[in-house]
């Protein structure tokens, strides 16, 4: 495979799978939304040769994105930091559309959750099978399970106190 | 509110992106970081293969021509290519580790603590190397009647190794415990 058709694949899939990506972003940093799309966008480029379409593109992206960003630590952002200052080209800008609280409230939550719990949330609120997830994140369909009752009791309970506050 | 409520909240949001991307920004910073992080474990291992390399052929080239030669220095060379020929098979063996990880996320947490172990592994051998590498030269000193000289050089070239890669290995260590902890979350329900 060239790198032209390397980077027209990244094109294509950035262009149909960008909000995706968003996602995990914001999931997962408060600050550096740049530094972990860079991240992400180099991890998925050095993924396409490896990809058989045995996935979907959706599947194979967010388990990339995920797998990035689980492991996307303080320490790293450090190092990349000297780089941000010498090249203040921000890649990502927020859009300024109108975007509900409660949706604003859900990532605060999912930010508070650790690293994987925010991933199976994240798969979880995209629709993903207990079956899917479980190839995803390499780990039984049951303990997926115990998992989601979890995370899905510990956000409803935390949504109670939102709605009472009415924030 | 119940979950299919956030669900419908998370739903919402797929018309309207929460981010716009500078094309040309990303596109130069992924060019620009792609040719540094792509090849940066091999070009640490190839440049300790050929620096044992050159300097064991450097001292196998040059001793029969010095006065003397010197026997140690032989050793020495014969000591290094051994080193070159473990620092391959550690090549060859980290490549086709690397192909048994499946490419879930537990997958390849563990793919990547096996690669940090394996660079906490070669930065320990590179420290210790020194000690026999060290001991022989002191002998080929002791030989050439430079023992002083030559230890002195030894204990130097040893405590700057023992501090460069002192801070790589730390480094990794801790990267490594937090990925471990990672695991263990993924693993546990809890």
């Amino acid at each position: 495979m060239t790198e032209k058709e390397r980077l027209d694949i990244l094109e294509e899939w950035l262009k149909l799978h960008k909000g995706l990506i968003f996602k995990v972003v914001r999931a997962y940093t408060v600050e550096d939304h740049d530094d972990l799309f860079q991240e992400i966008i180099i991890q998925v480029w050095h993924s396409i040769p490896a990809f058989r379409q045995e996935a979907s593109v959706t599947t194979w992206l967010y388990r990339i994105a995920l797998n990035t960003a689980i492991k996307w630590t303080k320490k790293e952002k450090k190092y990349a930091g000297a780089e941000i200052l010498d090249n203040v080209q921000h890649l990502l800008q927020e859009n300024r559309i109108q975007v509900d609280e409660r949706l604003t409230w859900l990532y605060g939550e999912i930010y508070k959750l650790d690293e994987i719990d925010r991933s199976v949330t994240l798969l979880l609120l995209e629709g993903f099978s207990y079956k899917e997830m479980s190839a995803m994140l390499g780990i039984s369909e049951s303990n997926v399970g115990v998992k989601i009752n979890r995370i899905k009791k510990q956000l409803i309970a935390k949504s109670k106190n939102y709605d009472n506050h009415g924030i | 509110m119940e979950f299919d409520e956030m669900k419908k909240i998370w739903d919402a949001q797929n018309n309207q992106p929460l981010y716009v991307i500078d094309e040309k920004a990303l596109h130069n910073r992924v060019q620009s970081k792609m040719s540094t992080v792509l090849r940066l474990t091999n070009i640490s291992e190839w440049s300790l293969i050929m620096t044992y390399l050159v300097a064991g052929g450097i001292l196998i080239g040059l001793n029969p021509f010095k006065r003397g030669a010197n026997i140690f220095l032989y050793l020495e060379a014969i000591w290094m290519f051994a080193v070159v020929v473990y620092f391959v098979v550690s090549h060859i063996r980290r490549i086709k580790a690397s192909r048994q990880f499946d490419r879930s996320i537990h997958g390849d947490l563990n793919h990547t603590i096996s690669l940090l172990s394996y660079q906490v592994r070669l930065s320990q051998i590179i420290r210790w190397n020194l000690l026999p590498m060290g001991a022989i030269m002191i002998f080929s000193g002791w030989e050439a009647g430079k023992l002083f000289r030559v230890s002195a050089v030894i204990l130097v070239s040893y405590t700057l190794a023992f501090y460069v890669t002192s801070k790589g290995i730390r480094a990794n260590k801790r990267r490594k415990r937090e990925l471990q902890v990672l695991k263990e979350k993924l693993e546990t329900g809890n």
